[in-house]
């Protein structure tokens, strides 16, 4: 079997090949608007069943054939944007796999025109740890204590919110500074992001 | 192969008492019951047969089913057990039928170990390269960052864990020996008895 771009320059799944002629059972320009439909829901954008149901019912197609036709455009469409896939290889390797041309043709258009915000997407899912989400922060200036009766001095509070990362649930974190370690902490800050500036 | 049926069974005489749509009702909550658990709740509302035959009879129907199941006994077989409780052909036909429509997802049921090991759910990673930290610039280190997400019935787990490639590949190298030893003509041998 060949090596194909879109699967990462793996062989095609066995799976994928068998559903090539699920997918040509349907019109190409059914098939387009399908993609359509797939996109949104790789997008989070949620998938509409009902018009899902509508243009499969030409196809005679049952719910285990539109469950395929789903996965099988989903793997297609992620694959080739994870691997960065051009428009025409991505077209020349499913005429490979045995889709009709027109149908390669409207997946491919819609693919391209996606390209990007899909990328994006794959991106934002990608693997982070303990995602910071808020920082909140306070500046107290403490006048006097129970130990000393006059102690003058600013804190800054910062409450910082983030993911854990090993149960993805909120947790917070509150620490107070004074005002020394706190420009210590400002200064160390500022030099990574010098650091993230000359890399972007 | 026949199986036995026993004391336990006469709960299924209340069966033969009622209407044949009791029975299928019946049939159909036995099945939900093996697939969810049971639920008490349904006794009262779906049956108008008194609670305490009813909960001993829907336990008889399922015992009946799975017991059924387990041993993938044949229509002639089931029909002849069956016989022992003398019901008539009517209601012996519905349980055969209750039987064999249900009989391959109760058997799927029944083929899960109860306590096991949490198994592989999906795994998640990430290929970093540190250039700097507080201490030490310009610095180029990778890390791969994995997070294996583990299923344990119906409890999910993530444990995040990080290495460098060199690890990354003595971890992978041993997998594939580990993976090797299926091939193994003493392995085969065992999974050919098996089979």
């Amino acid at each position: 079997m060949d090596r194909f771009r879109f699967c990462g320059d793996l062989d095609c799944p066995d799976w994928v090949l068998a559903e090539m002629s699920t997918l040509a059972r349907m019109s190409s320009v059914k098939m387009k608007l399908l993609c359509v439909q797939v996109i949104k829901d790789l997008l989070d954008e949620g998938i509409d069943y009902d018009k899902v149901s509508k243009l499969t019912s030409d196809a005679k197609f049952e719910s285990g054939d539109i469950k395929a036709s789903i996965a099988v455009l989903s793997f297609i469409l992620s694959s080739a944007a994870k691997h960065d896939v051009d428009s025409d290889s991505l077209s020349s390797e499913l005429q490979q796999l045995g889709l009709p041309k027109e149908h390669t043709t409207g997946l491919c258009k819609s693919y391209e025109d996606k390209h990007s915000a899909l990328q994006e997407k794959l991106r934002e899912i990608s693997l982070r740890l303990g995602r910071l989400e808020a920082v909140n922060w306070r500046v107290d200036y403490t006048l006097s204590s129970s130990e000393l009766k006059q102690v003058n001095e600013p804190t800054v509070q910062l409450k910082l919110q983030a993911q854990d990362p090993e149960t993805d649930s909120t947790q917070t974190t509150v620490v107070s500074i004074t005002a020394d370690k706190f420009r210590v902490l400002l200064t160390e800050l500022k030099q990574a992001q010098t650091m993230m500036n000359a890399l972007q | 192969m026949l199986f036995v049926l026993s004391e336990e069974h006469k709960h299924l005489g209340f069966l033969s008492e009622v209407d044949p749509a009791v029975v299928g009702e019946s049939g159909r909550i036995a099945v939900e019951f093996l697939k969810k658990g049971s639920n008490p709740k349904i006794y009262e509302g779906a049956l108008n047969v008194w609670s305490g035959s009813v909960q001993h009879g829907l336990e008889g129907l399922m015992y009946l089913l799975t017991e059924s199941c387990k041993l993938t006994i044949s229509e002639e077989d089931f029909q002849d057990s069956v016989l022992v409780l003398g019901f008539s052909e009517e209601l012996t036909e519905l349980l055969l039928q209750l039987y064999l429509e249900n009989r391959k997802e109760i058997r799927q049921i029944l083929s899960k170990p109860a306590p096991s090991l949490p198994h592989y759910h999906s795994l998640e990673w990430r290929l970093d390269v540190q250039l700097s930290s507080r201490p030490l610039r310009h610095q180029l280190k990778p890390t791969v960052t994995l997070k294996l997400h583990l299923e344990d019935g119906a409890r999910r787990s993530a444990h995040v864990l990080q290495t460098d490639p060199a690890t990354l590949q003595h971890l992978i190298d041993e997998l594939e020996r580990a993976l090797a030893e299926l091939k193994s003509s003493h392995c085969r041998r065992i999974l050919h008895n098996i089979q």
